[in-house]
């Protein structure tokens, strides 16, 4: 179990080097230069100081480099732009927003996502599996940005019961979040109904029943638990799904968030800053990943060998 | 990088071969009704209800998107801007109300339903083009160069291609219907990549393979011959379930205002035009909304059915 560990822990680190280098390459040929922008003409003396001092005339394996050694330690350099800001700063200030919409999507995600599959497989072909299963196939297919919209329309213009944009209290917190929750809930609900069904088939629940045990406990604790082991693998996906999903609902409902300004940034060419949010974001997946992975292979040792 | 449009992918992907069915119940004697692959797929497929009325929709949607915008009374691009007319309610002259030049909204809903669509079955393709590519070279091969392969899938698998979609559109530039491909492809094959390895991996091991590489047949011969052929039903079942994906990729970025460059406008283009005004005219959001949510959801259900009727083993665990 060690060695699995061990093994997947230091495989992570080529795989960051990767992500870093195809951002690095991609990012390279974007036409154009911050220094270069015609509104703002700079002379040719100062352009070349300023590039010597982002290391822009150095070659690229060295600027690679540089970076690397700068994400290791945690510097991801000045904002091309705005001059008087880190890297760093922009992501501490913008990114907690970011990381607790996409949390909060999470709660909501696993809290009703997981009871709807539950019942929906405990009451197969019943209407509640029906209704249950229609709701998840359209909450899976409606785009957020219709869904975010509608309650925008009805819950903060037509009844007034909470604000239509911001990121200040609570109250500001429960519409992006559910809005960016639903698909989310969806895909938990049909993965783990999937899941209960198989599970329910298996020889130990039919063992447990005909040792006597109440179907509560069978349920709880013999059929859920198993159920919910491939909800784990699920998890990266949908983390790659949630990040999506912070560029759309962070404009809409005008949260400062990390997604939002890496649109801006886009558009002004503050390399620094797109690759560092680039980066980032791919840094978070690919831990999670092997996190999901690790976890799996505690709770099914059977994959231990398979995965690295 | 989207979800996969099933849960039941994230327990495991299908890589059944699909020749199971292929002469099942012929028997000696009087020749007989040939059990054919597609015929038996197609008799399946029809007996789902969910999957037939989905399709219906989608065919009926992908008709009107390319046959009312000829049919129309309406020149989206060429009539006269006309802001006494704008935003006006659905009337018999407009059945879906107009936009803010006074517009008719179902043309324009045709329009950018054409568009959406052509960029999500062009993504599609090219997703699985890449697919194709690089899972047989794997499968193929295997080995070595499958490891190294499949090593590098795995350090791509999951990353969002949203910021990367949005650094390609920066890089090239301009936004049109090639370009919003490109980007939306760029981040997005990993899974069909995999699909189509396990598949070739699975059919390598067949007797009619090794007959063919026992007589001599050179290894392109085996691979476009026999290998790719038979991927082919999986094939279609990706094209639906990727399709969904790019839809929604699509009209995520166009609606953060990195879409195809008007006049044009898709399904996502539409609906940014009317999140300026869903205060008043939450109709003009909507319908486009709408429209790719039914397109998304029929692509879904036409999925499912396909998978269900092209490899009957994976209904089984779901019917008990």
């Amino acid at each position: 179990m060690t060695a699995f560990i061990i093994r997947r822990l230091l495989w992570t680190i080529p795989v960051l080097l990767l992500v870093i280098l195809l951002t690095f390459v991609l990012m390279r040929q974007i036409e154009g230069n911050p220094f270069r922008r015609s509104s703002r003409a700079v002379s040719p003396a100062v352009q070349q100081n300023l590039e010597r001092k982002f290391n822009l005339d150095e070659p690229w394996y060295v600027q690679y480099a540089l970076y690397v050694k700068g994400v290791f330690t945690f510097d991801l350099g000045p904002s091309l732009v705005t001059r008087d800001r880190t890297v760093n700063d922009i992501i501490k200030e913008h990114f907690p927003k970011s990381l607790e919409l996409g949390l909060l999507a999470f709660v909501w995600a696993i809290a009703l996502g997981i009871p709807m599959g539950v019942i929906a497989a405990l009451r197969q072909n019943s209407a509640y599996d029906y209704g249950l299963m229609f709701f998840s196939n359209v909450g899976y297919a409606v785009p957020s940005f219709l869904v975010a919209t509608l309650l925008i329309y009805y819950v903060s213009l037509k009844a007034g019961l909470l604000p239509t944009n911001g990121w200040i209290n609570w109250k500001y917190k429960i519409l992006p979040s559910f809005a960016l929750g639903l698909a989310p809930m969806a895909y938990f609900a049909r993965l783990v109904r999937g899941s209960m069904l198989e599970t329910l088939q298996q020889d130990y629940i039919r063992t447990a029943k005909a040792k006597g045990l109440r179907w509560r406990r069978i349920v709880t604790v013999h059929a859920l638990r198993n159920s919910l082991i491939p909800a784990v693998t699920a998890v990266a996906p949908l983390l790659g799904f949630i990040i999506t999903g912070t560029f759309v609902i962070e404009v809409i409902f005008s949260i400062p968030g990390i997604g939002r300004y890496f649109i801006t940034a886009v558009s002004s060419r503050d390399y620094s800053v797109v690759m560092g949010i680039t980066v980032l974001t791919s840094f978070v997946i690919v831990i999670a990943n092997m996190i999901v992975d690790i976890l799996y292979g505690i709770l099914d040792p059977r994959t231990r060998d398979a995965r690295t | 990088m989207t979800l996969p449009a099933n849960p039941r992918d994230a327990v495991a992907t299908g890589t059944a071969a699909p020749d199971v069915v292929a002469g099942a119940g012929a028997q000696a004697g009087a020749p007989i009704e040939q059990a054919n692959l597609w015929r038996d797929a197609w008799r399946r497929y029809i007996q789902n209800r969910g999957a037939v009325v989905a399709g219906a929709i989608f065919v009926a949607f992908v008709a009107f998107c390319v046959i009312w915008p000829i049919i129309t009374p309406y020149d989206i691009h060429n009539d006269p801007v006309n802001f006494s007319q704008a935003y006006e309610g659905p009337s018999l002259k407009h059945p879906l109300g107009t936009d803010k030049l006074g517009k008719d909204l179902l043309t324009k809903l045709a329009l950018g339903g054409r568009i959406s669509i052509a960029i999500g079955i062009g993504a599609t393709l090219t997703i699985l083009l890449i697919g194709v590519v690089y899972g047989s070279i794997a499968g193929f091969a295997g080995g070595r160069l499958d490891n190294i392969q499949m090593r590098l899938l795995d350090a791509l698998y999951g990353l969002p291609y949203l910021p990367f979609a949005i650094i390609v559109l920066a890089i090239i530039g301009t936004n049109n219907l090639w370009t919003m491909v490109i980007a939306l492809s760029i981040a997005s094959w990993f899974t069909a990549a995999r699909i189509v390895r396990g598949q070739i991996i699975t059919l390598k091991e067949n007797d009619y393979v090794r007959a063919a590489k026992a007589v001599g047949a050179r290894w392109y011969r085996v691979l476009t011959r026999h290998l790719l052929p038979n991927t082919l039903g999986i094939l279609i079942i990706a094209i639906f379930l990727e399709l969904p994906g790019v839809i929604l990729g699509e009209a995520f970025l166009s609606f953060i205002g990195l879409g195809i460059s008007p006049p044009d406008a898709s399904l996502g283009s539409m609906a940014q035009e009317g999140r300026e005004v869903y205060r008043v005219h939450p109709n003009v959001i909507a319908i486009p909304s709408i429209a790719i949510a039914v397109l998304v959801l029929c692509a879904n259900f036409i999925a499912d059915g396909m998978r269900d009727a092209l490899d009957p083993r994976t209904r089984e665990t779901k019917e008990h």
